[in-house]
């Protein structure tokens, strides 16, 4: 129940931050009414929501955000690689970094390219702070509990990373090149999300 | 009527060359044993997490060039027995592979991207 209550309370900085920047869509008002509450229940004392804008992001915001999100998550998987034994675990962590390095690699080029510089923000934030926490909870845990609070997070991370990619930075990017990019990158982490899926079903079983 | 015959003769000699390459080249009913059909090369490409076309029909001693146009590096391995493996196929890399039987093939690094290879 604790473990439970770990994973669901690490992807909802994620999911706040994806909220936060959602609120300000009329759009699609059933989803953004179903994360409001899944914010409101569990969001961190860390996430200060005073703060955001409820405004369109910028393209230097976006770039902020996924980058930040990529490199968290090659984190993880470093962490993954210090502490795991198994196989299972340790070929998805280096699945993770390799892609998720390619992606921000590309992302660093285009910004490069574009003269952009990433923009700290509210979302970039939370991200971070998140991060610190989770990987607080990881580098606690060792054997298979390890695995699985790892797995678990890899899982939580992804659903809530594909939400804010699909649902906010992909809708708000205005340079063709950076939407183009975000589109071509989804699919990696839905992929990444059926892979985390896939070793998280072996354990329960 | 000597020269005459020889002339014949000559004629005949060059016609007979010219019958029997024109045998060669006919394309249809004159194939020997031996000839071999022209194998042809596809292409499936990588891109999205996706091999496109997902299912290829080819037949036997034809050449499949996989390349990989995505963000992250992939491989191809065929599912059953490894029968083939590509190694890992960086980004802006192809690989190639003279098919020999149908096989389903996957990504191993991502393993829920799959493919088909159905002989014709």
């Amino acid at each position: 129940m604790k473990q439970t209550f770990k994973v669901f309370k690490i992807s909802t900085y994620l999911l706040c931050g994806a909220f936060l920047l959602n609120s300000c869509n009329s759009g699609d008002t059933s989803k953004d009414a179903a994360t409001d509450s899944a914010a409101t229940v569990t969001a961190p004392a860390t996430v200060d929501t005073t703060s955001a804008t409820p405004q369109k992001l910028t393209d230097p915001e976006i770039a902020s955000i996924a980058v930040t999100a990529d490199q968290i998550d090659i984190d993880y998987a470093a962490i993954a690689k210090e502490k795991s034994k198994n196989a299972d675990v340790l070929k998805f962590a280096a699945t993770m970094a390799k892609d998720h390095k390619s992606v921000n690699d590309q992302a660093v080029a285009l910004a490069t390219k574009l003269g952009v510089t990433p923009q700290d923000n509210p979302v970039t934030q939370s991200l971070l702070s998140g991060a610190t926490t989770t990987k607080a909870d990881l580098n606690s845990k060792t054997g298979a509990d390890f695995d699985k609070a790892y797995i678990d997070n890899e899982v939580a991370y992804h659903k809530a990373a594909i939400d804010l990619v699909e649902n906010k930075l992909i809708v708000d990017a205005t340079n063709p090149e950076l939407k183009s990019l975000l589109q071509t990158a989804l699919p990696i982490f839905k992929q990444h999300l059926a892979h985390a899926e896939m070793v998280q079903n072996q354990f329960s079983k | 009527m000597i020269n005459t015959l020889k002339v014949l003769k000559n004629s005949t000699y060059i016609l007979c060359a010219l019958f029997f390459l024109n045998g060669c080249s006919s394309p249809e009913g004159n194939e020997t044993a031996n000839e071999k059909p022209a194998h042809a090369t596809d292409t499936i490409v990588i891109k999205q997490m996706q091999f496109t076309p997902a299912e290829l029909s080819v037949q036997k001693g034809d050449t499949i060039v996989w390349i990989n146009n995505d963000l992250v590096a992939h491989d191809i391995t065929e599912e059953k027995n490894k029968a083939f493996y590509s190694d890992t196929l960086e980004v802006g890399k192809s690989w190639k592979w003279v098919v020999t039987d149908s096989a389903a093939y996957m990504c191993s690094i991502h393993p829920s991207m799959k493919g088909k290879i159905v002989l014709k």
